[in-house]
């Protein structure tokens, strides 16, 4: 125990003296996670509410009121039309305008129980041109349902009428809030939404975690190269307990970096305006057996590396190029629901998938010990593989 | 001295996928109290043989002994009675001088009482005590070569392997580490000491062995191998240019013995027992136009260069 405790502390002290390894290890996937959250702050969540827009009214009908009333509360007060203000929906300045044209509300309170093809829109939508799909479909999607209610109260007004034996009035009541034609509630325990954050700490976790190779290897290189590693042989050290003193400290690193991950997450990402990372809920036995796996991989791996590359520019080359591919495969980079399908199996095949899935399983989904022991599994028998063949190729150079 | 520690007998060594043998017959023995240098070219199979020394590579052919018991029980149950100095500095060069050496202290298995004692011991003997707490890294050429001579001392083994442990280091390292050496074979232990400075070998070595493309050419004492080098003439030419090979007189000394240059003067190592009037009067027949003329014994180097001949070694 005592030549493990003293393998294992000089392991330690060579990474805590490497500061380049060390900002490697924590400071660059702290930095990823801060920036790709920011970045990718207003793809999770469309800024539709707080867009620059302005109307353009030219009915003067009671329903045309209503519907804009309503766009206003939920979006905020429209800026005043200016007269050049085709200008400014091209230069960006106004993000979209809604147009709504003579005898709207006259239109809507017709309702058409069966769509008629002669029937012209009377309400447009302008957005500028650099609007994203995603917005452009949430903007067109809010002002349908929105129309759309204001259609359904409108019958319904008319058919209570009706019962009432008294005339059809096409106005409606101000004060009624159209109502909701949709419930939307995410399959979800905790009915959270995904934001930029919880996609983009367990995705840099994982890619972090899955640096230690360079960590790992650079040391045992330098071991190597020096003569250190036959003078360890020469005085009997196995390599059983070579190994064992290069993993047991990189699990404690992992395991520091899965800690101070979901530190910024849950607390920095809210002091720099992102959304916080929510763990309140989930289930900690299936997020310490993901990690845990995560953590067993890449030791793996990184064992695998050390033992394949002979020199410092061969595992300056390798290291980099394997952790990238993977993070570009595995969804890291690009999240794996915005990939096509045929990239999607692909990704499948990273193991830095694996630990992104069953993160998210347990961050976004509440996944519990059963939910995640897939990629649990996957990953462990990724990392047996690993410490298989490294063991075989340090026996074959021994 | 005593009997013989370490005994080799006939190792043959061959690479994986190597066209020829690193070690053919090897056969050396090294005693108790004894300095055995070992001299080679640059390829000559040191390293095999010191691999095989350290564990590095296993026994093909023949069989290395320790006490008489097969080397590999022996490292097996007690891989510290031998310690290798290698040549590169075989250490972290991130850590200080008292972290290396606790750091292989634990390596070589000694109990925490002991560690401690020895790693004062070694800090000692290496005159390293003020420089404990600097980091390798940061020390000298000669500092790195005496921490590696320290890690070499720390399990107090039997046999130590020292491969060109004065490499890089100014004439007073180079001086410290000899002395230091030689008390290490002053305490009783055996030691192998490689080197290509010969001077080195000639003041350290007992015995010298010198292998060649894997073959012990010769191994005796140094006083032995210097009588076997006998006699030498060294002169100089006025005109150097005619002396070609194709000279009458090139062939002429060439019959007495090993004829070399290095360069400003030509060197014939003479064969046992050739009268040196033989050589004078071959001299004075020719057409050679002398400058100086010296007789002496053979250098260790004269006897190295002409067993193992000047071509160079690009393997």
């Amino acid at each position: 125990m005592t030549l493990l405790f003293a393998l294992m502390k000089k392991e330690l002290l060579a990474l805590v003296r490497d500061v380049h390894g060390l900002a490697a290890l924590l400071l660059m996937p702290v930095l990823f996670i801060v920036i790709m959250s920011l970045a990718l702050k207003d793809v999770y969540n469309p800024p539709t509410k707080t867009l620059s827009y302005a109307v353009e009214n030219k009915d003067e009908g009671a329903l045309s009121t209503i519907l804009l009333d309503q766009w206003r509360k939920d979006h905020g007060e429209a800026l005043p039309l200016s007269a050049d203000w085709q200008n400014d929906l091209l230069a960006g300045k106004l993000k979209y305008v809604i147009q709504i044209e003579e005898q709207t509300s006259e239109t809507l309170a017709q309702v058409q129980i069966a769509p008629n093809s002669d029937n012209k829109a009377t309400i447009h939508l302008l957005v500028e041109p650099s609007m994203d799909k995603a917005m452009l479909a949430s903007l067109q999607a809010q002002l349908t349902g929105l129309v759309s209610g204001i259609q359904v109260q409108t019958l319904r007004t008319i058919i209570a009428a009706q019962f009432q034996n008294s005339s059809p009035s096409p106005k409606a009541d101000k004060e009624t809030k159209p109502p909701d034609l949709v419930d939307v509630k995410r399959s979800s325990a905790t009915q959270m939404t995904p934001t930029s954050v919880q996609q983009n700490v367990p995705a840099w976790l994982v890619f972090g975690m899955f640096f230690v190779m360079s960590a790992m290897s650079g040391l045992w290189l330098i071991e190597r190269e020096n003569g250190v590693t036959a003078r360890l042989h020469s005085f009997g050290v196995p390599n059983s307990t070579l190994l064992l003193s290069k993993i047991i400290p990189y699990l404690g690193v992992n395991a520091l970096q899965a800690v101070l991950m979901l530190t910024v997450g849950v607390w920095l990402m809210p002091l720099l305006g992102a959304d916080a990372l929510q763990l309140k809920g989930i289930n900690w036995p299936a997020l310490l057996l993901v990690i845990a796996a995560i953590s067993a991989a890449a030791v793996g791996l990184a064992l695998l590396v050390a033992c394949l590359v002979r020199t410092q520019a061969q595992a300056g080359a390798l290291v980099p190029i394997l952790n990238v591919l993977m993070a570009a495969i595995g969804g890291i980079m690009v999240p794996k629901f915005v990939m096509p399908t045929f990239m999607q199996r692909l990704a499948e095949l990273s193991p830095m998938n694996w630990g992104l899935e069953g993160l998210l399983t347990v961050i976004l989904r509440h996944g519990d010990m059963a939910a995640v022991t897939p990629y649990a599994t996957r990953l462990v028998g990724f990392a047996a593989l690993m410490f298989v063949l490294a063991l075989l190729l340090l026996r074959r150079k021994n | 001295m005593e009997t013989d520690l370490l005994q080799i007998s006939h190792v043959s060594f061959q690479y994986k996928g190597a066209k020829d043998a690193a070690l053919t017959d090897v056969s050396l023995t090294a005693k108790r109290g004894e300095i055995l240098g070992l001299l080679g070219p640059n390829g000559a199979g040191k390293t095999t043989l010191i691999s095989h020394l350290s564990a590095g590579l296993a026994v093909q052919n023949g069989d290395v002994l320790i006490d008489g018991e097969p080397f590999a029980k022996v490292h097996h149950n007690t891989p510290t009675r031998i310690s290798v100095a290698p040549q590169e500095y075989a250490f972290y060069p991130m850590l200080t001088v008292l972290e290396n050496l606790n750091c292989f202290a634990a390596a070589c298995d000694l109990s925490a009482d002991l560690q401690k004692t020895r790693v004062q011991s070694c800090l000692d003997f290496a005159q390293l005590n003020h420089f404990g707490n600097t980091r390798a890294q940061n020390l000298s050429g000669g500092l790195k070569r005496r921490l590696n001579l320290a890690i070499a001392v720390l399990p107090q083994p039997d046999l130590y392997l020292f491969d060109e442990p004065t490499v890089g280091v100014d004439p007073q390292s180079r001086a410290f580490i000899l002395d230091a050496i030689k008390h290490l074979a002053s305490q009783g232990a055996a030691i192998i000491y490689t080197s290509h400075y010969m001077e080195e070998i000639e003041a350290i070595a007992d015995r010298v062995a010198i292998l060649d493309r894997g073959r012990i050419l010769c191994c005796d004492t140094l006083s032995n191998l210097l009588q076997q080098g006998a006699m030498t003439v060294r002169f100089q030419l006025k005109d150097a240019s005619i002396f070609t090979p194709e000279h009458p007189s090139y062939a002429a000394l060439l019959a007495f013995g090993h004829l070399q240059s290095d360069g400003t003067h030509y060197i014939l190592s003479l064969r046992p027992h050739t009268p040196l009037s033989h050589v004078f009067t071959a001299l004075e027949n020719s057409t050679l136009a002398l400058h100086d003329i010296q007789v002496g014994r053979a250098t260790l180097e004269h006897v190295f260069m002409t067993l193992t001949d000047r071509k160079l070694r690009d393997n």
